[in-house]
């Protein structure tokens, strides 16, 4: 019996075995094994990141994008690839979509209201089956008067 | 520098989907005294239950016994969805459709909330909410519904916030969160406007949270106060909790709409189980409020009395749902079906338990005799030991709901006769992770369902149509004398309120687990029926966790000529 791979050698393995490119292992790319980066935040207090999508990966870069807090995200989102693929984002109202013809720039505005992590993805073909599926995580609390009263409990 | 084509800025995906983009401002007239009257204008569904009493009772008659086997679809709004947002096996449709003037409001599973055309089923506007996919949430993805008054649309997110929406276009008026998702807390609840005043509660008593209602001013979301179900020490009823943490992580959360009684000035909620679950070893005591019916001043929320159906709850039997005002020989009383499977009716000024009576068949947890004396049975209490008992976790009912017509003066309840096998496991409490204390399964056969009229002034069954399965969705009353109730295969049904005959069926082609309502048009009667079949089905029918999940809402009307 194989061993079981740690969370710490299981990124090395599955590129190892081609889980994270296209047409080796698998068909498509296995979700979250793309980079992870973090958004900015600029002296008005919104906040800034780029993610791209790479030639021939069919993956979000980063594909996991971090925020520090809740608030505003001011995207700006590269196709580098020589496939035409779209962006549909999380946010407060309605999620926000834009084409990304081949090789084009675009720019989004978010607004998420708290901690956690929300999809994003290309809803078209199967970009989502193939990989093109990213998460943008939330970090931070709820705000203070929204906390129950009661002493600091344990959290895991 | 590389050159990139312009893709220009993204755009709301609403944008691309033909809606409208706008509604008449039909809200815009919808008062506090105007929701008081809503038995007057039964065109509309103008609140949670149709009413502030709870009865779930629309006057509306143009459709009755006679036609209504002519009942046919009259549009259907299929809510769909694009890329990822709610978990995918556990998303339900289980909202009650607010009408206004011909426009309805309708919230979905994951911070959605629809404004459609009542008479053509034509989207008008639409809001997403954006939901962490990852909130710790028992019961699956769920939303029971909005509350209108004076322009604006009023939801609760499964991220517990509460926002306010312009019902003309779906814009954000204001947002305010109420809940820590980091305790796992979230929220489900439809809101109830009470004066000047949206009033919603908590969920995550799974979690153990300590469980709250809270008030918002209507106009600007400044919080007018909180009331917490469990009272911290020193607070009356603390001295049902031991000492310790228990109280900290007590659970009983409402969320479920309470019902108001504007002449008492007092609102009925029901509150949620405590926490853990079946672990009652380290929460000894009554455990106040968990499991009660709390009258509660819309003015300040104080607490000005309670009755507790389930002392010590080791079964998880949430008493949240719905608590139905009626009167009596000009007695004031309120219908309450619990969980633990009994019937009971309280003097609603007071709390006095007038009478109690079981009103499904299998009930082996307990006993609770006429004075409202409760007797446990069964129950986990050895660590690692299982014990089977009726009902299972789910109740006798669920929340979904009952309903009342005072033309026949009966109530008629959603049955759910299902068990479930439960073994004690104490486990170490921590923040967001599930709280329950026991390992829990619930049966997949040997069930039964019905939809059950009781007589409130004696607890006597009327009559009973009898399912196969349990019925897991709310039960509407009409001044057609019908008594509408969807099934779990899927099948939305009529029935005769004064015999409980069937009288006309309609295959949606997904299980009904929500609460449909009534509303008219130029006349012309309208029945609302959202579908949605996934959230929890392992706790009240794993028999069915393979079916259709369905995320449509039909409109059916007599045909016109």
């Amino acid at each position: 019996m194989r061993p079981m791979a740690t969370a710490e050698d299981l990124s090395a393995l599955v590129s190892k075995l081609g889980l994270d490119k296209q047409n080796k292992a698998t068909l498509g790319r296995l979700i979250a094994h793309g980079n992870l980066g973090y958004a900015e935040e600029g002296a008005d207090g919104r906040m800034h990141a780029q993610i791209r999508i790479p030639p021939d990966e069919l993956v979000w870069d980063p594909a996991i994008l971090v925020l520090p807090h809740g608030g505003d995200l001011d995207l700006e989102i590269f196709n580098d690839d020589q496939n035409t693929h779209c962006a549909l984002f999380p946010s407060n109202g309605d999620s926000q979509f834009i084409w990304l013809p081949i090789h084009s720039r675009g720019t989004a505005a978010l607004n998420l209201g708290g901690p956690g992590y929300y999809w994003y993805s290309s809803p078209i073909g199967n970009d989502e089956g193939r990989g093109l599926i990213g998460a943008i995580v939330v970090l931070g609390d709820v705000p203070q008067q929204a906390r129950l009263d009661r002493p600091d409990q344990p959290r895991p | 520098m590389t050159e990139y084509v312009d893709a220009g800025r993204a755009v709301g995906q609403a944008s691309l989907s033909g809606l409208a983009g706008i509604a008449p401002p039909v809200v815009q007239d919808v008062t506090y005294e105007r929701i008081l009257q809503a038995r007057s204008e039964p065109q509309n569904w103008l609140t949670y239950y149709g009413t502030y009493d709870g009865q779930r009772y629309s006057p509306l008659d143009q459709i009755n016994t006679e036609n209504v086997k002519r009942l046919a679809p009259a549009w259907v709004f299929q809510s769909g969805s694009a890329g990822l947002h709610a978990g995918p096996s556990t998303y339900s449709f289980e909202a009650a459709p607010i009408v206004v003037d011909g426009i309805m409001f309708v919230s979905g599973w994951d911070g959605f909330v629809w404004a459609i055309d009542g008479r053509t089923g034509q989207e008008l506007w639409r809001y997403k909410h954006a939901i962490p996919y990852d909130t710790s949430l028992c019961c699956g993805n769920v939303n029971r519904g909005v509350a209108v008054a004076k322009g604006k649309v009023f939801v609760v997110t499964l991220n517990a916030h509460v926002i306010a929406l312009d019902a003309t276009n779906g814009e954000l008026v204001w947002d305010v969160t109420y809940g820590d998702v980091r305790a796992g807390e979230s929220a489900t609840v439809a809101p109830l406007v009470v004066k000047d005043m949206v009033v919603v509660g908590s969920s995550g008593g799974e979690f153990g949270v300590r469980g709250h209602l809270d008030a918002f001013e209507l106009d600007t979301g400044r919080h007018v106060w909180r009331c917490y179900t469990v009272p911290k020490p020193g607070e009356r009823g603390s001295e049902t909790w031991p000492d310790g943490p228990a109280w900290t992580r007590g659970g009983g959360n409402c969320w479920v709409t309470g019902t108001f009684d504007p002449e008492l000035n007092l609102m009925y909620w029901g509150t949620g189980n405590p926490a853990p679950d079946f672990d009652g070893g380290i929460r000894e005591g009554d455990n106040l409020y968990t499991d009660s019916v709390i009258a509660v001043d819309p003015d300040n929320g104080e607490i000005r009395w309670h009755y507790q159906y389930n002392p010590h709850d080791l079964w998880d039997y949430d008493s949240t749902m719905e608590h139905i005002l009626f009167e009596l020989d000009g007695r004031k009383l309120l219908a309450h079906f619990d969980k633990n499977g009994y019937f009971f009716v309280l003097d609603r000024t007071n709390g006095e338990l007038v009478r109690v009576s079981p009103f499904v068949d299998r009930i082996t947890w307990g006993e609770i005799d006429p004075n409202g004396k409760v007797t446990p049975k069964i129950y986990p209490e050895k660590e690692g030991e299982e014990v089977h008992f009726w009902p299972g976790p789910a109740g006798g009912k669920e929340w979904t709901h009952a309903a009342y017509s005072p033309r026949t003066q009966l109530c008629y309840v959603p049955v759910q006769d299902v068990g479930a096998s439960v073994t004690r496991r104490r486990r170490e409490f921590k923040e967001s992770i599930p709280y329950w204390g026991a390992s829990v399964t619930v049966d997949s056969d040997d069930m039964a369902g019905s939809v059950s009229a009781f007589d409130p002034s004696n607890g006597n069954e009327v009559w009973r149509w009898r399912n196969d399965v349990p019925m897991c969705g709310s039960v509407l009353a009409t001044g057609g004398d019908l008594v509408f109730a969807g099934e779990p295969t899927g099948e939305f049904n009529a029935f005769d309120a004064r015999t409980g005959e069937l009288l006309w069926q309609f295959q949606t082609g997904c299980g009904h687990h929500s609460s449909p309502t009534t509303y008219s048009i130029d006349g012309r009667q309208y029945l609302a029926v959202p579908l949605g079949w996934g959230a929890w089905v392992e706790g009240f029918l794993p028999g069915m966790l393979g079916a259709p999940h369905g995320d449509a809402l039909f409109a059916f009307a007599l045909p016109q000529e």
